[in-house]
């Protein structure tokens, strides 16, 4: 097992090396240029040489690429070309945000789905399995633009329960910066005004963001439960006296998780990508909106560093996943 | 069994609208609204604060380098935070005076000497005076950013005396004067050099802080939420606001609900086709003035379609655009046929400029004229402005009327500025707005030949006539004789017609009816006069 998960880290490097190298390449073979973008509307050729020199715009891309490396190999993610701040300080104002909302996007997805999916399967056909087969189908076909806007429209218009915007309130202080996530920070700290506010904010983004992944989840579950309650060892635990909630969850749900799992793995990536577009209609100050503005500017050092950082968060995600595993199964251990 | 599921599913929605229509019903009136009944969550507080303003804007900025940016918004931000040499007066595009309480201009218009006025400090205590003024414009010119580029015509800076600085440029340039009252005239303070990096010239300070004399400055930022002006002491100017909020919210359905509950006093970022939804609202009056943004078509002139290289053809296109109906559909009314290619606000704009109008049968005639059948074209356009897809269509059909054909060529900004940069298109789409209040800022980008590509003659126009002119108009300091010249230009241009000049936007923003002080100059385009501002 440890072997495993030594040998899977060390892939992070191989993986690192391709995604620059892919991401790198291709996003200098789109035209344009960023020096024009920065220059404004009327910028003369002089003006634009000036910037490009100041970029290394002016070298060839296999030369800006060996830079990119050295640097990178020091930990320097390089300059951000739009907002000209370092590419790693944005990555650590902007990415907890996105990481915190996806992981309560997640554990709503996770909490509710489950179960969900289990009493679907149980109660095959009967109402509740129709109902969560209407929440399913509107979860994932209901865009997040259009689910999120009717939430703000309900919690925030109409009842005012719920703020529409941001992470915290404007006139509160967030929590002393420790891990960059505001809910475990004011914890830590013990701000519990902090506290509150920020779980106000989270609610509803986080609802809305775990709503298609909820529907995949409940789906996945309901139909691995239905496969393993039709399988013998369940009809011989049956035959045997075993029932209730001991049947469900130590014997039945256990197999049940295991292609479920892989599921979730996948989910927690496109909470991830999802995030752009929930974090534009809240205004959530996460990692979507900065990466989606880089893009339209061409900005190739915060591309580069988000792709990294993202395709490192993939890996560890299925080092995770692969653990879990074994855990559930104990064959798959070697 | 399906019965019973549509009774719990109707229960359910009816539960829904039933609460939410009662909360509705019998919420109180804003006058009525007492503070503990409106108390779901701490940040209604903040917009009924009469000491802050709170401004909705749709992005977070970028770097606030007065030396750097070249973004409108962000130029808004960091406005209120610097003084400079000269002011834009009001709601006009006349000069006052800033920091120099008067200038003079030598005979060859080629030195200006500006007398600074006393008192003036920076935000850091710094004194205001002749060398500061001179270590920011230095730094501006070193930096050999976009704002650079404005001031290349600048030769030399030298401080006569403790509050005298004379600017020499290396040729005549009238508009010079306007340069400076723009937000590329900030002057910053030399301590700035104090937070220097690597030689940056304290670039990555500026980058996310201010250091000027203005009567704000940035306290705090918190990226991709929101920015905080607050007042700075040591300005000379004393304003009313104590604080004023910049708050992002990217959708404009939340920006318009939070308006009408009053959790915002300004929405810069509601589209057109929304607007109408906002003006029915009781709390909410909606500014409209004439912007100086021009939306017109480049036609590529000598690297596109080799039928566009005759003026028949090129002026066939004019006739071909129902410019009444691009308007209304387009901008949904808000918005003005073009009259020349200088808009109505600025001096130089004449009544008496040839005006295309929707003509299909001259234009019919006209493409007969040249010889040319079954003309293909592609537009480029790109997603920078929303409403270009809708244009683009109206464009299409408009030139199927007169049997042209068009195909449409979308693109990303990034690409569609190279492309532009390059020439390769028959037409494009394309806005312009002008960084200074003089007709330079329209005429001479964009008929120069010298100019060709990004630089603003994107039509790639040669008529060295009109080269002629336009170096007369620029380096002439008597003001009615370049308005002569510019006329002479225009006449000129209408007749060969490079471009298809289709209207000047209308500049709109919905702003809660407490919000008092607020002057629109349509040179400085979504900037507020902060100082004159109340609640």
């Amino acid at each position: 097992m440890i072997q495993m998960i030594v040998k899977r880290l060390g892939l992070i490097l191989f993986v690192v090396f391709g995604v620059t190298l892919v991401t790198f390449f291709m996003s200098h073979v789109i035209p344009g240029d960023p020096a024009s973008l920065i220059a404004g509307q009327r910028a003369s050729e002089e003006t634009l040489q000036s910037i490009r020199q100041q970029l290394g715009l002016d070298q060839p891309v296999w030369i800006q690429y060996f830079h990119y490396l050295g640097d990178l190999l020091t930990g320097d993610l390089g300059t951000s070309i739009r907002t000209q701040r370092p590419v790693l300080d944005e990555l650590i104002t902007f990415f907890p945000a996105t990481i915190e909302l996806a992981i309560a996007a997640f554990a709503i997805a996770i909490v509710l789905g489950i179960p969900l999916g289990i009493l679907a399967a149980l109660k095959k056909n009967s109402i509740w399995d129709n109902l969560s087969r209407v929440f399913s189908i509107s979860g994932v076909s209901i865009p997040v633009f259009f689910s999120g806007l009717i939430v703000i429209l309900i919690f925030y218009g109409k009842l005012g329960w719920l703020p529409s915007n941001g992470r915290i309130a404007l006139d509160i202080n967030p929590p002393t910066h420790i891990t960059g996530f505001y809910i475990l920070d004011s914890i830590f700290t013990g701000d519990m005004v902090a506290l509150k506010s920020s779980l106000q904010h989270l609610i509803l983004p986080a609802l809305v963001l775990s709503y298609a992944q909820l529907a995949v989840i409940t789906r996945q579950v309901r139909a691995s439960m239905l496969e393993v309650m039709s399988q013998e060892y369940i009809r011989t635990a049956v035959a045997n006296g075993i029932k209730g909630r001991l049947l469900i969850i130590s014997y039945a749900l256990k197999n049940a998780l295991i292609p479920t799992v892989t599921v979730i793995g996948v989910a927690f990536g496109s909470l991830l990508g999802g995030a752009v577009v929930t974090e534009t209609i809240f205004g959530w100050p996460g990692m979507g909106k900065f990466v989606v503005d880089s893009i339209s500017y061409l900005d190739f050092p915060a591309m580069m560093g988000f792709t990294i950082i993202i395709s490192i968060g993939y890996v560890l995600i299925n080092l995770i996943v692969d653990i879990i595993y074994g855990l559930l199964n104990p064959q798959m251990k070697q | 069994m399906v019965k019973k599921l549509s009774y719990v599913l109707l229960m359910i929605i009816t539960a829904i609208l039933l609460t939410a229509c009662k909360e509705n019903a019998n919420a109180p009136t804003s006058s009525e609204t007492t503070p503990d009944e409106t108390t779901p969550t701490e940040t209604e507080t903040t917009a009924t604060n009469p000491d802050q303003l709170v401004i909705a804007i749709p992005a977070d900025v970028t770097s606030l380098d007065p030396a750097i940016t070249m973004d409108n918004s962000t130029w808004k931000i960091i406005y209120n935070s610097y003084e400079r040499l000269v002011d834009y007066d009001g709601a006009t595009t006349n000069i006052k005076p800033g920091l120099a309480e008067k200038w003079e201009v030598s005979e060859d218009g080629k030195t200006w000497t500006f007398h600074l006025e006393d008192g003036h400090v920076f935000s850091d205590g710094t004194p205001v005076d002749a060398e500061a003024v001179k270590a920011s414009f230095d730094r501006t010119l070193k930096i050999a950013n976009g704002p650079a580029g404005v001031y290349s015509m600048v030769s030399e800076i030298r401080v006569d005396d403790p509050m005298t600085v004379v600017f020499v440029l290396s040729e005549n340039f009238p508009p010079f004067l306007s340069t400076l009252a723009a937000n590329y005239g900030n002057i910053v303070s030399p301590t700035v050099m104090e937070h220097e990096e690597n030689g940056d010239l304290g670039q990555n300070y500026l980058a996310e802080n201010t250091l000027g004399s203005g009567p704000y400055k940035l306290t705090e930022w918190k990226k991709g939420d929101s920015l905080k002006l607050e007042i700075n002491e040591h300005s000379k100017v004393k304003p009313t606001l104590k604080s004023i909020l910049f708050r992002i919210v990217g959708d404009p359905s939340v920006q318009r609900m939070q308006l009408e509950k009053g959790e915002i006093d300004i929405a810069e970022g509601i589209p057109v086709d929304q607007i109408d939804s906002v003006k029915g609202l009781e709390n909410v009056a909606l500014i409209q003035e004439p912007s100086l943004l021009a939306d017109y078509i480049y036609i590529n002139t000598s690297k596109g379609n080799a039928a566009l290289q005759d003026e028949k053809v090129r002026q066939a296109l004019n006739y071909a655009m129902d410019y009444e109906s691009l308007v209304s559909a387009v901008q949904l009314g808000y918005a003005t046929q073009m009259r020349g290619p200088i808009p109505d606000g600025i001096w130089g704009h004449d009544e008496s400029v040839h005006q295309y109008n929707y003509d299909v049968e001259k234009a019919k005639a006209l493409l007969a004229e040249a010889g040319v059948e079954n003309l293909t074209l592609e537009l480029l356009y790109s997603d920078n402005k929303t409403w270009w897809e809708t244009e683009a269509l109206a464009i299409q059909s408009n030139l199927a009327d007169i049997g042209v054909t068009l195909n449409l060529n979308k693109v990303a900004y990034a690409t569609s500025r190279e492309m532009m940069e390059k020439g390769e298109f028959d037409l494009a789409l394309g806005v312009w707005s002008p960084d200074f209040g003089d007709p330079y800022a329209f005429m001479n980008y964009w008929f120069d030949s010298a100019n060709h590509g990004l630089a603003g003659n994107r039509a790639f126009y040669t008529n060295s006539e009109v080269d002629n002119l336009l170096k007369e108009a620029a380096t002439n300091n008597d003001q009615s004789a370049r308005q002569e010249t510019y006329k002479q230009i225009q006449d000129i241009v209408m007749e060969e017609a490079p471009y298809i000049l289709l209207y000047q936007k209308d500049f709109i923003l919905p702003m809660s009816k407490d919000v008092k002080g607020f002057v629109y100059n349509p040179m400085l385009e979504g900037i507020y006069f902060l100082s004159e501002m109340s609640k």
